[in-house]
């Protein structure tokens, strides 16, 4: 089982009334929210994190891509990688990861993945996701209807030019380059390991299967929300003649580790109800841009994980005041779906165990911080993590599976953080 | 269809489309809006009542015409409409368009002036003032978007809702070949609905008149006059109380008069 320590970078200081005052965190999010001040101690907080989670044991790290997004400030998260790239010298560092279509042109993205691949010495996964509506056709105004064409053309495009041994031309409906001519090329050969993550597409789950790349179920509302997607992708694998492989697969989890169950409720509580009730209240309008979804995806009436989110925001919202209800997602509610699995280190490891038994995954991408969580909680939760309940899940798979789909450093790469050679 | 005539299917580049042939006498296209023909059957029927075999193809994407991937750009779809309209032989004669029918008539006129004999045009999209943007009929939920096209919601009953006689499959086909329909116009307008149209709306040259709801939520009335100071030869403007962006489906009866009159001069 290999555990990724992934980070979102959310804005810190929404304000309590946000979900009553404010449309959305995504999209149309009040520019004058955001208090750059605020970004430089935030920023400085999140690297500083990960860098702490770097040196724990954990086997990667992740970053991500979002646009005018109010629990996500990273537009662009090779930026943050290039950091990471030399203050963490040995872990696989996770790119999750440039949205391919949003690049013009494409080739950027495998300049910019074989920039990294060299300063990294050969430790980047690159994540390609179709991207989020919000991001994708609003913040960046791609053609719904055209955009998965367009994404699956530039991994092509990427693809080749990471492979390709001499210049070449390409004449896709979307890029058209005449020279193709990736320049600095990546250690990894003939690629770094790619990773597809989505949020329920069916057709990704086939698409995954016929290029034999890992897919990575991401939602925020914890494995009982995989289930259906991550049998969806095993039933496309197997229709492919694909093997079981859990290395092939992953999902994304919010994760509180106490000392104990009790401190583990007291602890992340704040932090997870301002992520559920601040940080996720997307407005249902950009949730589901007309053409953005797949014939097969509207017939087989699989929703997104936004949609779904704003569809209960929205839900939650218009429900008529009980007395004793209230309009927000309760704690108790966020763990007792799944959202977040909360508990001592050995109520984590049994949950972690079964969820990756039930879904057949063998990567878990670990949100250990999330919503306003402080430095220092985010590093005391990262730190039981790696010592107390990675130690109990790692051999899972190992032994049973080849994964095929990780990092091959080289073996002479300069180790950044010692200085370079003299 | 009740009411909306023959319904005939030819090809278009190999796939089915569907076209409405409604009335007796002479022949006008017309090219539908953001919701396709269905929702439009009132104002084929009442356009018909006045003398007119009115032609109606479904675009492909919308009802039953099957979507075409290849289907990318503007150009693209000014070439497939051009190709629809020598199709069902309305090519050269007058031709009523709304929304994106307008937009797309426009820029085949741009292309191929004597495409038309003269145009009815309701509310097209195809330009863009800063000061008062057009509003973005896809970025909102649905019962918005439908709210934004008509005055009158339950007019477009048959396009947001499903049809209660249908069993569960029927309901998810019908949902379906809905949201193929809004992803095609969202994809003809998106991001922002102007292409260019301002540098060669003067080759336009047939009669135009203009038609616009006053309540319209998309596009504000105003932009009747900027359509009204480029196009080289409008003959007639209207502006409908009580009518939304699809003003043909808000007030049938009343375009199917201004359309009657302006094509039986």
């Amino acid at each position: 089982m290999k555990t990724i320590y992934f980070h979102l970078m959310p804005y810190p200081e929404l304000p309590a009334d946000f979900q009553q005052k404010h449309r959305s965190v995504w999209v149309d999010i009040d520019p004058s929210l955001f208090d750059p001040n605020v970004g430089n101690r935030a920023y400085n907080a999140y690297i500083d994190q990960i860098e702490y989670a770097a040196g724990l044991g954990f086997d990667g790290i992740g970053v991500n891509e979002h646009h005018s997004n109010g629990y996500g400030m990273m537009p662009s998260p090779n930026l943050i990688a290039s950091i990471l790239a030399r203050s963490c010298p040995d872990i696989a560092i996770l790119i999750l990861g440039d949205s391919v279509a949003l690049y013009n042109p494409p080739i950027r993205v495998a300049e910019e993945i074989a920039m990294l691949d060299c300063i990294s010495g050969g430790r980047i996964i690159a994540g390609f996701p179709v991207g989020s509506p919000m991001d994708t056709a609003f913040a960046y105004g791609q053609n719904p209807a055209t955009l998965r064409e367009k994404y699956y053309e530039g991994v092509d495009l990427i693809r080749a030019a990471w492979a390709a041994d001499e210049p070449f031309a390409f004449n896709g409906n979307f890029t058209k380059l005449r020279y193709v001519n990736c320049w600095p090329r990546p250690i990894q050969r003939p690629s770094p390991p790619i990773w597809i993550p989505g949020g329920g597409s069916v057709e990704t789950w086939s698409w995954c299967a016929e290029k034999n790349l890992p897919y990575l179920y991401l939602s925020y509302f914890g494995y009982k929300a995989a289930e259906q997607s991550m049998s969806g992708y095993w039933e496309a694998m197997g229709e492919a003649g694909r093997e079981p492989n859990p290395f092939a697969a992953g999902f994304v989890q919010f994760i509180g580790v106490g000392a104990t169950e009790k401190e583990a409720y007291d602890l992340y509580r704040e932090p997870a109800e301002y992520f559920f009730n601040r940080s996720l209240h997307v407005y249902a309008g950009f949730a589901d841009p007309p053409g953005y979804k797949s014939v097969e995806t509207v017939r087989a009436g699989v929703e997104g994980m936004v949609e779904r989110a704003a569809r209960e925001a929205t839900q939650r919202k218009m429900a008529p005041v009980k007395q004793g209800s209230q309009s927000k997602l309760t704690f108790d509610e966020m763990v007792e779906k799944g959202y977040v699995v909360l508990g001592s280190p050995e109520q984590v490891v049994e949950k972690l165990k079964t969820i990756a038994t039930d879904l057949n995954v063998g990567r878990l991408i670990a949100l250990c911080q999330f919503g306003n969580m402080s430095s220092d909680l985010a590093k005391y939760n990262a730190e039981l993590m790696a010592t107390k309940v990675l130690p109990e899940i790692r051999e899972m798979f190992e032994s049973e599976w080849k994964d095929e789909w990780w990092i091959s450093p080289s073996e002479s790469r300069v180790r950044m953080a010692e200085g370079v050679p003299t | 269809m009740t009411g909306a005539g023959v319904i005939s299917e030819s090809l278009f580049r190999g796939q089915p489309f569907e076209s409405h042939v409604v009335g007796d006498g002479p022949t006008v296209g017309y090219l539908h809006g953001t919701l396709g023909v269905a929702s439009a059957v009132p104002f084929l029927t009442a356009t018909a009542s006045t003398g007119l075999t009115v032609v109606a193809p479904s675009l492909p994407g919308f009802g039953s015409s099957e979507p075409c991937s290849d289907l990318r750009t503007l150009f693209d779809w000014v070439c497939a409409a051009s190709e629809v309209l020598d199709l069902v032989a309305v090519s050269g004669k007058p031709c009523v368009a709304s929304s994106i029918g307008a937009m797309l008539a426009l820029e085949v006129a741009a292309v191929r002036p004597d495409a038309f004999e003269e145009l009815v045009l309701v509310a097209p999209f195809g330009l863009w003032d800063d000061a008062q943007p057009v509003a973005d009929p896809f970025g909102v939920t649905l019962g918005v978007q439908r709210e934004l096209l008509t005055v009158d919601v339950e007019k477009t009953a048959t396009f947001f809702e499903n049809d209660p006689s249908l069993d569960a499959d029927g309901k998810i086909s019908e949902t379906v070949q809905q949201y193929q329909a809004r992803s095609t116009a969202a994809s003809l307008i998106w991001p922002i609905p102007e292409f260019g149209l301002s540098s060669r709306i003067h080759r336009v040259t047939c009669p135009v008149t203009l038609i616009w709801g006053a309540q319209d939520a998309i596009i504000p009335v105003d932009y009747l006059e900027r359509f009204a100071s480029l196009l080289p030869n409008v003959v007639g403007a209207h502006i409908i109380e009580d009518a939304g962006h699809l003003v043909e489906i808000d007030r049938p009866d009343e375009v199917a008069q201004i359309v009657s009159k302006a094509f039986n001069r």
